[in-house]
């Protein structure tokens, strides 16, 4: 800064190094805002048959909205300051993730996962998935060395949530703690012989859980119909019916048989993959699965670049969330992955999903741009 | 910052990122990019319909073009299986008593096992609808189409019907339609479907209607239209989205009966109310059942069928949407009297002296009697020459003596004794005259066989023979007494009695050929084939019709009756009514035709039953004028012909012959009908006959 000869005006463009707002990164930005507008399009194909295609999609946009400002607002704040209030932000979201086990709680699909009021509807699993990453990025990123009892502290930190909603049950939820969890578990330096017992025990309490019938019946067919394709559900079949039919190019926007004559089930949100696989084709799905993986790309490059163990950790965090959610969501519906009512980033339907997704996405920008201060 | 340990387990994780990346592009590429056109057909069956159209059937009209045999629209609840089978054991059980319940609530009674039953139905195709209840009023498809959720795969549909103007009119010449079966459809697969006119094949499909008796069978090729089908996009829950396909079914052919529908109209009703009246009245051989009766008035020149009444008859729109258990049952009770038969074609019954013509020609041709030699005097018996003992005298028929008889006498006082005679001295002489000189007329008449009429069951009768009843014999030793022939045999054939046995119609087809001089023609029924110019106009109005194809007379043989036998004959049967002493005198003055009539009385004898009835003639005989009807009436164990038989003959043709015939009525009209019913039935009964037999 010069006192004598202004360049440029102070504020509005400004020329210290140091100053976050230099330090945005706009390939993140533009990949979110691409996968937005593609979704927009997608649950308006959706959901035209159901409302003409008027009111899911401008309920998004004010979710999207809403989620812009909630994400820049993340963004400029310096996560550091944020990861000082983890145990403030996790305690409120475990105590929303009891309080939607109580008569609180609605009940959708079998599963006490909402809370309703009037036409607004929140999920409190999709805000706990965002405090647990705080919650461990703040409580391993830092110290230097992840001895066993940190690792303790984390395990409990990521097992409340994960049993929590597996009480709902919400079988998907619980799989992206795990996940989440178990990526920053080994970023964070836990000791590859920790991580193998730990893994070992993972895999030993999955099978006591499926034999132990704790899960609906439901939920077992859901994971064994993956296991054996033969006795697919019917969503899983429509749902390969409709991206299969797409083809190279797709039957084009609106015009997609399956998607017109409403034979994917939940397709404006778990199923929202089959409208762009049906519509769109190879190129369209293509297409969307590239900006999906650079918006991963972009938050893995954040957590390389971070500036400490902290910002790295939320990096990673957030990457492996994203991650699952993609795979887990597009294998489904490709057959490939068992059917789990997790909805795709910035894609699906539901306003607790796109809030979240915009205020990681800015918790990772936030990391990016004060990775200098 | 990081170290270069964090580094390393960060490249980790993007590895997993990327391998995970690749593994959705391949198993994309897999679905999409390999075989699109396989997930294709699949999302088509899913959500494409095929509804099949039957083409509306063709109307009946009668020779006048007035509708017979009409259709109409009808509800039908019916079962999309596709949907159906996508629930589990449970939830379609569910749905299945769920709609039993409802349709019974709502005045439609329908058990469980039906539904059941119709979904497991073999013989409809997958995608087929299947019917479950059919006749259902409006507010039950209104309430069944407003609750589609609460019942997958249940549809309503309109489906067109028969309907009858006229009700049970003629309900035996037209028959009937029903629900394909497999051996009908098997006739009627592949090459072998029925083609219209422009030579599109009128495919069937299980389900599909079909002609059952009379015309709508003899004429299911003609009558059945072109199928047409919808194909209709459909949503998940089986509701319409869009048509993707039409192809507009077509009408059959209407088919014009040669049938005139007043006169028809006044044979039913007059037989039925003598046939009623009858019933229950005691004789000397017993009790007068009268179970079942016939008319049949054809135009002599023609063959054409004007009239064909047979008694009892019924409705046939209570067949229109299936036959119950019972209902056929009952149809086809002896008890009942068997409606569906039609008994002008299908009944055989011995001639009794209506078949002497026959006789007296075989006797005239062997020269046993002619212009020199036709005198005899009746004694009231006649014993074989060639017998001694008893059971070798035959007797007149109600033990008349008639004095001197020559041929034409012969037949208008119906003298036995006759005609016993000429049979034996043919049968005597059969190394001359051959076994059956008899008989052999009788088939060059056309008895012993099927007329070959455009109907479907006919009866041929039996003109039995030394030879046939050898063979029966032999064949059948346990059945048959003998197989030997032996006098008295010729003797009874030749006044119609015996193993004789004529259908009505083959006794009025004898009759039409002695009106036409010996030219025979096939019976028949219809009479021309049209299409319609404007559908919605009545298919019988004048200039709205083209001709498909005219049915015309054909002959089919002459029998040789030399000009003076002729003359004898017509002077014989037109005695029978107009001699003070013919047979049938007294009831043709008490309804005299406005014109002569010929023909001749027959009272069969039945073992342990009383007489038959009959009566067969023509009008008008005058010369230079030609005959105009030919009819025969056989009413089994209702009496003498004369009492019986002839009255009615001369009632139904009476206003035929002065233009005084009364319009049929249509159900629409039937109470008025009722009354005349009734007035007719009264002057039936109170019809005088001649009081004997013969």
């Amino acid at each position: 800064m010069s006192g004598d000869r202004v360049v440029a005006p102070v504020g509005f463009r400004s020329r210290n190094l140091g100053d976050p707002r230099r330090h945005v990164d706009v390939v993140l930005a533009a990949a979110v805002g691409a996968v937005l507008l593609f979704g927009l399009i997608l649950v308006y194909s959706a959901t035209r048959r159901l409302d003409g295609g008027n009111g899911y999609v401008v309920r998004q946009m004010m979710f999207a909205v809403v989620g812009i400002g909630a994400a820049s607002a993340a963004a400029l704040v310096d996560y550091r300051k944020v990861a000082d209030w983890w145990q403030a932000l996790y305690a409120v979201s475990i105590v929303m993730l009891i309080g939607v086990l109580t008569p609180l709680g609605t009940v959708v699909n079998g599963t006490s996962g909402w809370y309703r009021a009037g036409s607004i509807a929140l999920q409190p699993a999709e805000f706990a998935k965002l405090t647990t990453i705080l919650a461990i990025a703040a409580y391993l990123g830092s110290v230097d060395e992840v001895d066993l009892r940190r690792l303790a502290g984390a395990l409990g930190l990521l097992g409340v949530p994960v049993l929590l909603t597996l009480l709902q049950p919400d079988l998907g939820s619980a799989l992206v703690f795990i996940v989440l969890g178990l990526g920053m578990l080994v970023v964070a330096g836990v000791r590859m012989k920790h991580l193998g017992v730990l893994v070992t025990l993972g895999i030993v309490a999955i099978l006591m859980i499926l034999n132990s019938g704790a899960l609906d019946d439901y939920q077992t067919e859901r994971l064994t119909s993956f296991i054996s394709p033969d006795e697919q559900s019917y969503n899983v079949d429509q749902s390969q019916k409709a991206i299969g039919s797409g083809g190279l190019t797709g039957y084009g926007l609106a015009n997609g048989p399956q998607t017109r004559g409403g034979y994917v089930p939940e397709q404006q949100t778990d199923f929202i993959f089959t409208v762009v696989g049906e519509e769109f084709g190879f190129l369209g799905s293509s297409l969307l699965v590239a900006l999906l993986g650079i918006i991963i790309w972009r938050c893995w490059r954040a957590a390389q670049l971070a500036a400490d163990q902290i910002g790295t950790l939320l990096c990673i965090g957030v990457t492996c969330m994203f991650l699952f959610h993609i795979f887990e969501n597009i294998g489904m519906t490709l057959g490939i992955m068992p059917v789990t009512g997790i909805p795709l980033p910035f894609v699906s339907y539901g306003g607790s999903s796109l809030l979240v997704s915009f205020v990681a996405v800015g918790l990772v920008q936030s990391v990016h741009m004060h990775r200098f201060s | 910052m990081n170290t270069s340990s964090t580094q390393v387990r960060l490249s980790a994780i993007g590895i997993v990122a990327v391998c995970l990346f690749a593994a959705l592009i391949v198993r994309l590429w897999f679905l999409q990019g390999v075989d699109p056109q396989r997930f294709e057909a699949a999302t088509e069956s899913n959500r494409l319909r095929v509804i099949h159209e039957e083409g509306p059937r063709g109307r009946i009209l009668d020779r006048n073009g007035r509708i017979i045999v009409d259709n109409r629209t009808t509800i039908v609840v019916a079962l999309d299986r596709e949907p159906l089978r996508k629930l589990d054991d449970a939830e379609r059980s569910a749905v299945f008593a769920d709609l039993a319940d409802t349709l019974t609530d709502l005045g439609v009674p329908t058990k469980l096992s039906t539904v059941e039953g119709r979904f497991a139905d073999v013989r409809y195709s997958p995608q087929e609808n299947v019917p479950v209840a059919d006749e259902v009023p409006e507010d039950v498809e209104l309430y069944l189409a407003e609750r589609a959720a609460r019942f997958p795969g249940v549809v309503v549909e309109r489906r067109t019907v028969r309907t009858y103007p006229y009700g049970s009119l003629a309900a035996q010449v037209i028959g009937y339609v029903g629900e394909s079966n497999a051996d009908e459809l098997a006739k009627v697969a592949g090459d072998a479907a029925p083609k219209a006119a422009d030579g599109t094949p009128k495919e069937y499909r299980p389900g599909d209607s079909f002609g059952k008796g009379g015309i709508e069978s003899a004429q299911e090729a003609v009558l059945r239209g072109v199928p047409g089908r919808r194909t209709i996009e459909v949503n998940a829950r089986g509701e319409f989205l869009a048509e993707t396909e039409r192809v507009v079914p077509q009408a059959g052919d209407d088919v014009w009966l040669s049938l005139d529908l007043d006169l028809q109209a006044q044979a039913e009703r007059l037989l039925a109310a003598k046939i009623k009246s009858l019933r229950g009245q005691r004789s000397r051989e017993g009790t007068l059942n009268a179970p079942q009766g016939s008319v049949v008035i054809i135009q002599p020149g023609t063959g054409q069928v004007l009239a064909m009444a047979s008694y009892p008859s019924y409705n046939p729109s209570i067949l229109v949407n299936g036959i119950s258990t019972d209902l056929w049952e009952q149809l086809n009770d002896p008890n009942s009297g068997q409606p569906l038969v039609n008994w002008a074609i299908q009944g055989a019954y011995a001639p009794g002296s209506t078949f002497k013509p026959i006789t007296a020609l075989a006797g005239w041709r062997a020269g046993i009697i002619g212009p020199d030699n036709e005198y005899y005097v009746d004694g009231g018996t006649y014993r074989l020459q060639s017998c001694e003992g008893e059971g070798c005298t035959f007797q007149n028929a109600g033990q008349k003596t008639l004095g001197e008889v020559d041929l034409a006498r012969s037949l208008a006082v119906s003298s036995d004794t006759y005609y016993y005679r000429l049979a034996e001295l043919m049968w005597l002489n059969r190394r001359q005259f051959g076994d059956d000189p008899i008989q052999d007329v009788a088939v060059e008449f056309g008895m012993g066989k099927p007329t070959g009429i455009d109907l479907p069951g006919e009866a041929g009768g039996r003109v039995p023979t030394p030879t046939q009843r050898r063979a029966e014999f032999e064949a059948n030793p346990d059945v048959f007494m003998t197989g030997d022939w032996f006098t008295g045999d010729t003797v009874i054939t030749s006044i119609g009695q015996g193993d004789v046995l004529v259908t009505p119609l083959q006794l009025a087809e004898l009759y039409a050929t002695i009106a036409s001089g010996g030219v025979r023609h096939r019976p028949q029924a219809v009479f021309q084939v049209t299409r319609p110019l404007d559908p919605a106009a009545p298919p019988g109005q004048p200039g709205n019709f083209e001709i498909v194809r005219t049915v015309e007379p054909e002959e089919v043989g002459r029998v040789e009756m030399g000009g003076e036998f002729y003359l004898r004959v017509l002077a014989g049967l037109i005695g029978v009514t107009q001699d003070d002493d013919g047979t049938a005198s007294r009831s043709w003055a008490s309804s005299p035709t406005a014109w002569v009539m010929g023909g001749k009385t027959g009272t069969a004898q039945v073992a342990g039953k009383a007489d038959s009835a009959l009566f067969a003639g023509w009008g008008p005989v005058a010369s230079g004028i030609p005959p105009e009807f030919a009819v025969s009436v056989i009413i089994p164990e209702s009496g003498f012909g004369g009492d019986v038989a002839a009255p009615l003959a001369f009632r139904i043709l009476a206003p035929a012959s002065d233009g005084t015939l009364s319009v049929a009525c249509t159900v629409a009209a039937a109470a008025q009908c009722r009354e005349e019913e009734g007035r007719a039935a009264q002057a039936s009964v109170a019809d005088v006959g001649s009081g004997g037999p013969g």
